[in-house]
């Protein structure tokens, strides 16, 4: 273990630094025991200051010398390697007792699952159930745990984007996919079309920030919602009512604060929901499409009772869910 | 004095938006204005609605002198709104309105001369505000000239500006502590121009109001034997 961590110090130097510094504590020692014990008995006083002050003297050049000796020797002995992983831990390898107590070889093996940890998870996400095979050799516990992410996770792709993924991780590929990177006026063309399908609502385009394009949607005279896009991916949404401000202060559009109403709340998470299930990585329009299809069952929020239970009211809100394939209303509780 | 009354008659508002209706409720037996409104505060803390203070809603009326013989007095409503504090609204019954800011009040004195205030007629609903989920529900007394002649309840549905959407809605939330007399579509919506799909406002509120008082002056009072 410390040949591991001493690869690149000097050992030679090493140990005559040992020495060095051994030789200026003693000199140090001198310097104040001679200071303790004070002036020699000497026939005259000056004779007993002369002898005293070049005894000191002689002390204090001593412990110079081997000062010297030992900033000379620690520039020679090297920085030892850094590359242990587990940085002051990483000392506990020098505890000789390895049988009795393995907690150095115990704390490697920790800090590298952990370390593996996020890119394995990352790579069920993306690959669905397939275990990587080298994995399996690693360690039983992440295999368990990544089988139970992974089943749970399989049932819905979250695979947004149409990213080529290699074969392992390691070989990202930097090219970014076609469909991510699309011209402004395509999404512009794209959303005005989607605008005039739909005669109760507007959508009203802003770039305040590049690119990216913001959506103003209208519905009718029930909701404003606004749709914050990636080229023609649709990020995040956030609903309010529509007598609420949707501008902040300064005149932009505030894209960050929630409705003051718990009924368009719940629809902002409604939305989001929606947004991550209609997916389809190579023909982004039609995800926009049936998005603001979805969104469009929401002009009668207030008026439609809920398929289910037959009632308006549920905990003093409409029903606000809407399924996403038939769009019939349920409430949050009724639905499924 | 209030005991006396053999049936006080509950007027019901209910502003949507704010929509408003007036019916008339008989009160539970034996029970006073007083009762009912606790009745009333208890059925909706069932309902876990959070008490968020107070609410003040008046009328005073003025006349209007100056007029040619023969014709009726116009009558001149000012009204006033907690919800609305820094302003008041001035209208005749049926006619034009004015959304004015709190110095109307003291314009109203300065022009004595023309509008005469008839003091005995002031109504006034007092009582305390509840919010459930998106619903604000106003339970106050109504009484004129320091006696007390109902009740007014005002529901408003925040999230939704447009009355005809969630009528049906604020119903059903009406029923659930109102009980089976729910009142109906307020007139005020069927007499706009494009109905109740019509985005209201607070003049709509205080119309209603006024309906609902100009109905309280007209009251009787019953005498009657105690119960």
């Amino acid at each position: 273990m410390a040949d591991a961590m001493n690869v690149g110090v000097n050992l030679e130097a090493f140990s005559q630094a040992i020495s060095a510094i051994q030789a200026l504590r003693s000199s140090v020692t001198r310097v104040f025991d001679s200071l303790k014990d004070g002036m020699k008995n000497k026939e005259t006083l000056e004779g007993r200051e002369k002898v005293f002050i070049t005894e000191f003297q002689d002390n204090l050049q001593s412990v110079n010398r081997d000062l010297n000796e030992l900033e000379r020797l620690s520039t020679l002995v090297g920085r030892p390697s850094e590359s242990h992983p587990l940085h002051n831990s990483g000392l506990l390898s020098l505890d000789p007792v390895q049988d009795k107590t393995p907690l150095y070889s115990q704390l490697l093996q920790a800090y590298k699952w952990s370390n593996k940890l996020p890119s394995l998870s990352r790579r069920f996400i993306r690959r669905g159930a397939e275990l990587p095979t080298g994995f399996c050799r690693f360690h039983i516990k992440l295999q368990y745990h990544a089988g139970l992410a992974s089943s749970l996770l399989n049932q819905q792709s979250l695979k947004r984007s149409a990213n080529q993924m290699g074969a392992s991780a390691k070989r990202r590929p930097k090219v970014q996919p076609s469909t991510l990177v699309l011209p402004p006026q395509y999404v512009d063309d794209v959303i005005s079309r989607i605008g005039r399908m739909f005669p109760d609502m507007s959508i009203e385009l802003f770039r305040p920030n590049g690119t990216s394009a913001v959506l103003l949607v209208t519905l009718g005279k029930v909701l404003k919602t606004i749709v914050v896009m990636r080229s023609l991916f649709i990020d995040r949404t956030i609903v309010r009512g529509f007598n609420e401000n949707v501008y902040s202060e300064d005149g932009k559009l505030d894209i960050w604060s929630k409705s003051n109403y718990q009924v368009f709340q719940k629809v902002t998470d409604h939305a989001t929901t929606a947004l991550l299930h209609y997916q389809l990585p190579q023909m982004p329009d039609v995800v926009v499409r049936s998005f603001m299809t979805w969104l469009r069952s929401y002009i009668k929020l207030f008026q439609t009772p809920c398929q289910r239970c037959g009632k308006f009211l549920q905990e003093g809100l409409p029903p606000t869910w809407r399924d996403f394939r038939t769009l019939e209303a349920f409430h949050d509780t009724c639905r499924q | 004095m209030l005991n006396n009354v053999l049936m006080l008659l509950t007027v019901i508002l209910c502003v949507l938006s704010p929509l408003l209706s007036v019916c008339q409720v008989p009160l539970a037996e034996g029970k006073s204005v007083q009762q009912t409104i606790d009745i009333l505060h208890k059925k909706l803390e069932q309902l876990s609605a959070v008490k968020q203070g107070n609410f003040t809603v008046d009328c005073e009326t003025y006349h209007a002198t100056g007029n040619a013989s023969g014709q009726p007095t116009k009558l001149l409503y000012v009204m006033h709104n907690s919800e609305t504090p820094l302003s008041c609204l001035a209208l005749f019954e049926g006619g034009p309105c004015l959304t004015a800011d709190g110095n109307f009040d003291v314009l109203m004195i300065k022009l004595k001369s023309h509008f005469q205030n008839a003091k005995g007629h002031k109504v006034e609903s007092r009582g305390s505000r509840y919010r459930y989920c998106d619903f604000l529900i106003k339970v106050g007394a109504v009484t004129m000239s320091s006696s007390a002649r109902g009740i007014s309840v005002e529901v408003e549905y925040c999230p939704c500006v447009v009355p005809g959407d969630c009528w049906n809605l604020m119903k059903e939330f009406m029923q659930s502590f109102l009980g089976p007399s729910i009142p109906e579509l307020p007139s005020v919506f069927a007499t706009k121009p494009e109905g109740l799909y019509v985005p209201a406002d607070c003049v709509d509120t205080m119309t209603q109001y006024l309906e609902l008082f100009s109905k309280v002056r007209k009251q009787q009072v019953l005498p009657g034997t105690t119960r």
